[in-house]
């Protein structure tokens, strides 16, 4: 299949869901247009979460302002601030310590398999399986753990600091042991969790072949992360990233853009982070975890580009006497947005919110004026 | 105890809203409510999406110029007796939105939550932790049951 086109082009029945409704964490709107049950054109808009965070960052220092860009995301806040402090440090030319990239590293995986879990869990919980979002809730909590344990909070740990890591953050013998233990423990669990999950044959059948995007169109609405490569495409910046230079992954694809490949592609890239993880913790070098010794000055617009849990992540800012100006972000779930409602297309309407949460819908970090240039 | 409190200390229907915070406060909230490790429901707490249905109102995020209006029409469709808690320093005090003072100050901000509807009970945290939640949830119950 290379397109889905609707019917026809006058569709009468119109079944709107949002601002704030049931099936949705988030607060969202969705407008599905539909005939006989089968949705032909659904529409996303978001707006409501606007809480205009490059306005607040204009002036700002820039230590100040990469803490408040970790207050874009609760669910990858690692990935702002890492992302955030990148651009400074390419700016500014400052050297990290290796040390403190591994612990990057490690902070940034580990961020990985939770917001992979959630995916996995939210997933679950709306095909109504309980049960098995029980399970990865249970197995997200592991992470969430280690999280706390290197950066002092569940949520946002506020590791990188310009230079580094905050040196809270630095690990010491016991850390990595329990790190290491855990994570076998982890990979006991997820090999458990997959093996039930595909052994389902009922379960299989409900998400085979729902909510399929074809791998054209996703290269066309500039789709990103593992929501592009569960269609086929291996893009994955991490394999450009001097970070993980030493690391020795895959990148994992997945054919056919539907639920059960999301849900199978998330579940892989999990085991690809633990051995990132294990890796890190085996080679980490010794050293210091910051570099206090830079100086400040003025630089021109800088730009950085990471992956994280969901896909690309822009930052760009100018310093000037050591204030941002300009800030520009993007999320990922800004490219995604078209993914989600065009897998919704030719869908039953109670399959509509299964193929919006199967693109990994995050309208938090989302929410920021944007405007399209077309070419 | 009335028979209505006995039968409501037995469903206590927690409603979560969600009003341009992080998303941190709400996964946790969630979490503490439904994931098997701190799992509120054994203490028959509940989380509904139906305000008709619930209880006490949990308010994360620091309340945005688009969310005012929701939130006010949530806060009226559920009936009495109703407790409100806030959650995160967002919904506290506007969280790192409000008081961060760039050269621009967000204009998009009605919060904190005290401003658009009464408050009876605050998690402070950011993001909160599950065990927070489930103390300040827990601290609400009496206020409830008393109340009829
Ligand atoms: S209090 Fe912190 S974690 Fe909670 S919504 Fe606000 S910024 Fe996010």
């Amino acid at each position: 299949m290379d397109e889905k086109v609707p019917k026809s082009n006058i569709i009468e029945t119109e079944i709107p869901m949002g601002t704030v409704h049931p099936a949705a964490l988030e607060p969202y709107r969705v407008r599905l247009f539909v005939e006989d049950e089968i949705v032909q054109e659904a529409e996303i808009t978001i707006g409501v979460n606007h809480r205009g965070i490059e306005r607040i960052m204009e002036g700002l220092p820039v230590e100040k302002a990469n803490a408040l860009t970790e207050k874009i995301c609760g669910i990858c806040s690692n990935s702002h601030i890492w992302n955030s402090c990148r651009t400074a440090e390419m700016g500014l030319n400052i050297e990290i310590p290796e040390r403190a990239e591994y612990i990057r590293v490690i902070m940034g995986e580990l961020e990985r398999l939770h917001s992979h879990f959630l995916y996995l869990a939210h997933g679950c919980e709306v095909l109504s399986h309980e049960t098995f979002s029980m399970r990865v809730f249970y197995m997200r909590e592991i992470v969430m753990e280690l999280l706390a344990m290197i950066g002092g909070n569940r949520v946002q740990y506020g590791c990188s600091v310009l230079g580094g890591v905050r040196p809270r953050c630095d690990l010491d013998e016991a850390k990595l042991l329990r790190l290491k233990n855990d994570m076998d423990a982890l990979e006991e669990n997820l090999t458990g969790f997959v093996d039930r999950f595909m052994a389902d044959s009922i379960l299989l059948s409900r998400v085979t072949g729902i909510g399929v995007l074809p791998q054209k169109q996703a290269i066309k609405l500039a789709v990103t992360g593992p929501t592009l490569r569960a269609t086929g495409v291996a893009r994955d910046l991490r394999t450009t990233m001097f970070e993980y230079d030493n690391f020795d992954f895959n990148v994992i694809t997945q054919p056919d853009g539907d639920v059960k490949s999301n849900l199978i592609m998330r579940a892989l890239e999990s085991f690809e982070s633990i051995k990132i993880i294990r890796q890190a913790i085996a080679n980490i070098p010794e050293g210091k975890v910051v570099n206090r010794d830079w100086e400040m000055f003025d630089t021109d617009i800088v730009q950085s580009y990471i992956e994280v849990p969901r896909g690309t992540l822009y930052h760009s800012y100018r310093l000037e006497g050591g204030r941002v100006r300009h800030s520009i972000i993007r999320t990922p779930s800004m490219a995604n947005i078209g993914a989600m409602q065009y897998a919704c297309i030719g869908d039953q309407i109670t399959d509509a919110q299964l193929c919006i949460v199967q693109c990994d819908p995050c309208f938090t970090c989302t929410d920021r004026a944007i405007e399209i240039i077309r070419r | 105890m009335g028979i209505k409190s006995f039968s409501r200390a037995r469903a206590i229907h927690v409603m979560l809203v969600y009003t341009g915070g992080c998303n941190g406060c709400d996964i946790e909230i969630v979490n503490s409510i439904l994931s098997p490790r701190f799992d509120a429901e054994q203490y028959k707490v509940f989380l509904t999406w139906n305000p008709r249905e619930a209880d006490v109102l949990v308010v994360t995020g620091p309340v945005t110029h688009l969310n005012r209006k929701p939130l006010e029409a949530i806060y009226e469709a559920i009936p009495n007796p109703k407790l409100v808690v806030a959650a995160g320093s967002c919904a506290l005090m506007g969280g790192v939105y409000k008081n961060c003072h760039g050269d621009i100050p967000s204009e998009e901000i009605e919060g904190p939550v005290e401003n658009v509807i009464p408050v009876n009970a605050k998690i402070p945290g950011c993001a909160v932790r599950p065990q927070d939640v489930l103390a300040g949830v827990v601290s609400l119950l009496p206020t409830l049951l008393d109340a009829d």
